[in-house]
């Protein structure tokens, strides 16, 4: 998901203008110098202004790479990259499969219950990751549980039920 | 003052408090020691459990949760060389060495021991400093709070670890964001695109829950599991210690210091303190030769560093809901929702409860040594989960978490969001520190801004009238033009090399 800078800042430039059109456009408090209208358009005007120093590189050369973060350096960094196969353009989209999990829980938790939804998106996340079914299908059948025990009955989140309520 | 000590025993000897204290210390513990799982996250996660507690159990997890979890980032670092939170990765190269040299007892005994000391001080920094900066505080108006704000927001800019334009344009996304819902002084619909679950606004919690748990999860989906730790058998953890504390006392204390004041600057959190102090103790160490092939000086002094950091980072939220790094973010976001309003009043209304926040920081600490070493001892069974089995689980607690804060399922939509938001900025140099700051910080820079030109009729000049706004403000723009002034220094630079070799 490195994308050139150019395309960044452009990105911003264009943000920036439409936060202060829209800071523009909204109506003043009658009577007042001020009104919601200013905070946005210096905002946005800030925004463009960055967003126009990034795409001439200003400030390029303070960048530092990323030093020893977690699970990225060392022998981890040395290990080859799972799934050799898949490597290639789309291997970077499974970056959105979290995400994703996270939609698909807003539009399927009321209909299937939160146990059913649960068990879904942990069964996914956890085979994306590498995991055998020996490890998925347990830890896709238990947590879903553990997960409503401490914050649908202990907490008193209300989790919706659905298709396959819980035993308390 | 000895009425409000008591009292503040009182609110924290409590059943509730003590079990929450010790449950999320473990938790702290075990999130901290996974590579991977920041301090951050550990604390962003624990958040929609606070909702259900009264405001001291609340802040009492908050506090033991993130100081344990910075400390037990050592342990993977010492025993994998891999930083279980990034502040302790400024030194786990050397702990991985001294642990090859067979002295893992006394990397992480030093990691224990010192991070508990460094803890201590940063408590003692909040006691002492907070106080009397409470009392300045009281006599600010809405220029001073604009400009330290606004200051706030430029420190953590100028100490991120990358381009300082694509920080501050972090920072104005965060502020942009935080321009979102009808909370604004027309009160009108600002940003909404008529959708009604906007009105309210952009709460921060799902938000930073998005950028640092979701987002850590996606980079999990493409960068390859760390190796399993191998199983070793400890001898005593804490043994020379104390032989370590009289050797270097020095750098301890110089550890101690430098943690306070960057955790006290807003915006530099415990990872550069620990950044900071290891640099610092190799460059005026009498043995920089001995650095990196397993030598503890360094680790006494940034493990004293990321802990003091950790409570001194409370001094500029509670003064003036300032964030001192992202974990104190979150601390503010929960005093907010707990009515304890961050702002020296705190101090005079709600002193009982400032005690109570000081006890707590100081038993973390104390508590940090006993569970620390238990930590330690079953660290080896610990790191044996793997990471296709912990991810899950916590996607599944992000979901559940942000539905927990409002009771509806924008909430979750809003971490998936900034989930997408978190990975995108990090992947292209974007600090999310700084958009984080300005997402919590954004209401309160407006009102303040706003409010100050509504009493100055709309004129720029009373901004810089009052004394201490006039410093305040040179402060804030200088930082601002700072970048620039560089900019413009170093293309002037070879103009004028060029100019005198050819003469």
């Amino acid at each position: 998901m490195r994308l050139p800078d150019s395309v960044t800042g452009s990105f911003l430039v264009v943000l920036g203008a439409a936060a202060a059109y829209g800071g523009w456009i909204l109506p003043p408090v009658p009577g007042q110098p001020v009104g919601p209208n200013v905070f946005p358009l210096v905002i946005g005007s800030g925004l463009a202004l960055c967003g126009l120093a990034i795409v001439f590189g200003i400030g390029h050369s303070f960048e530092e790479e990323e030093e020893l973060i977690p699970l990225e350096d060392g022998q981890a960094a040395a290990a080859p990259p799972p799934q050799g196969k898949l490597e290639g353009k789309l291997y970077g989209l499974r970056a959105l499969l979290p995400p994703a999990l996270l939609l698909f829980y807003v539009v399927a938790a009321d209909r299937l219950g939160f146990i059913i939804t649960a068990a879904i998106m942990v069964y996914v996340t956890s085979t994306a990751l590498g995991a055998k079914w020996k490890l998925a299908l347990p830890l896709a059948a238990l947590s879903p549980f553990a997960i409503h025990l401490i914050f649908g009955k202990l907490l008193r989140v209300p989790l919706p039920a659905g298709l396959l309520p819980t035993p308390w | 003052m000895l009425k409000t000590l008591i009292e503040a025993f009182a609110l924290i000897s409590t059943w509730e408090v003590i079990i929450a204290m010790f449950a999320a210390s473990v938790y702290g513990l075990v999130i901290g020691s996974l590579p991977g799982l920041s301090a951050t996250m550990a604390t962003a996660l624990l958040v929609p459990v606070t909702f259900y507690l009264s405001p001291i159990a609340a802040i009492a997890t908050i506090v033991a949760a993130s100081s344990m979890a910075i400390f037990s980032g050592d342990i993977p670092g010492a025993l994998l060389r891999i930083p279980g939170t990034p502040a302790s990765a400024a030194y786990a190269d050397e702990a991985y060495a001294m642990t090859r040299k067979g002295q893992a007892e006394l990397a992480l005994g030093a990691g224990v021991w010192f991070s508990a000391v460094g803890g201590i001080a940063g408590v003692l920094s909040l006691m002492i400093l907070a106080p009397p900066l409470a009392e300045i505080a009281l006599s600010f108006s809405t220029f001073e709070y604009f400009w330290l704000a606004l200051l706030g927001l430029m420190c953590a800019t100028l100490v991120a670890r990358s381009s300082p334009v694509k920080a501050i344009a972090g920072m104005f996304l965060g502020l942009l964001v935080s321009c979102i819902g009808i909370e604004n002084p027309g009160g009108v619909p600002r940003f909404t695109f008529g959708l009604t679950d906007l009105f309210g606004g952009i709460e921060p919690i799902p938000a930073l829950v998005g950028v640092f748990a979701v987002a850590q999860v996606m980079r999990a989906m493409l960068t390859p599991e760390p190796p399993p730790l191998p199983r070793r058998k400890f001898g005593s953890i804490m043994a020379g210690q104390w032989r370590l504390t009289k050797l270097y006392h020095w750098q301890m204390t110089r550890g101690n210091i430098v943690g306070i004041i960057i955790g006290v600057l807003p915006g530099a959190g415990a990872d550069m303190a620990a950044w900071v102090s290891y640099a610092m103790s190799k460059r005026f160490s009498k043995e920089p030769e001995k650095f990196g092939t397993g030598h503890v000086e360094g680790l006494v002094e940034a493990g004293a560093s990321n802990n003091a950091s950790i409570a001194s980072g409370w001094v500029p939220s509670l003064l003036f809901g300032i964030p001192g790094d992202t974990i104190a973010a979150i601390a503010i976001g929960v005093l907010y929702m707990k009515g304890l309003n961050p702002g020296p009043t705190l101090f005079t209304e709600k002193a009982s409860s400032m005690y109570a926040i000081y006890l707590m920081f100081i038993i973390a600490n104390i508590m940090m040594i006993p569970l620390g070493i238990a930590m330690i001892r079953v660290a080896a069974y610990i790191l044996l989960a793997p990471r296709s089995a912990i991810m899950p689980v916590i996607m599944l607690c992000c979901a559940v978490g942000s539905f927990a804060i409002g009771n509806n399922m924008f909430g979750v939509v809003t971490v998936a969001a900034f989930g997408v938001i978190g990975y995108v900025m990090e992947a292209n140099g974007y600090p999310v520190a700084a958009m984080v700051l300005g997402i919590v910080m954004g209401t309160m820079v407006e009102q303040a801004f706003v409010t100050s030109l509504i009493k100055s009729d709309g004129s720029i000049l009373p901004f810089f009238e009052r004394p201490v706004a006039a410093i305040l403000a040179a402060m804030a723009i200088g930082a601002l033009l700072w970048p620039v002034m560089v900019w413009v220094w170093r293309k002037m630079k070879p103009v004028q090399t060029a100019v005198a070799t050819s003469r």
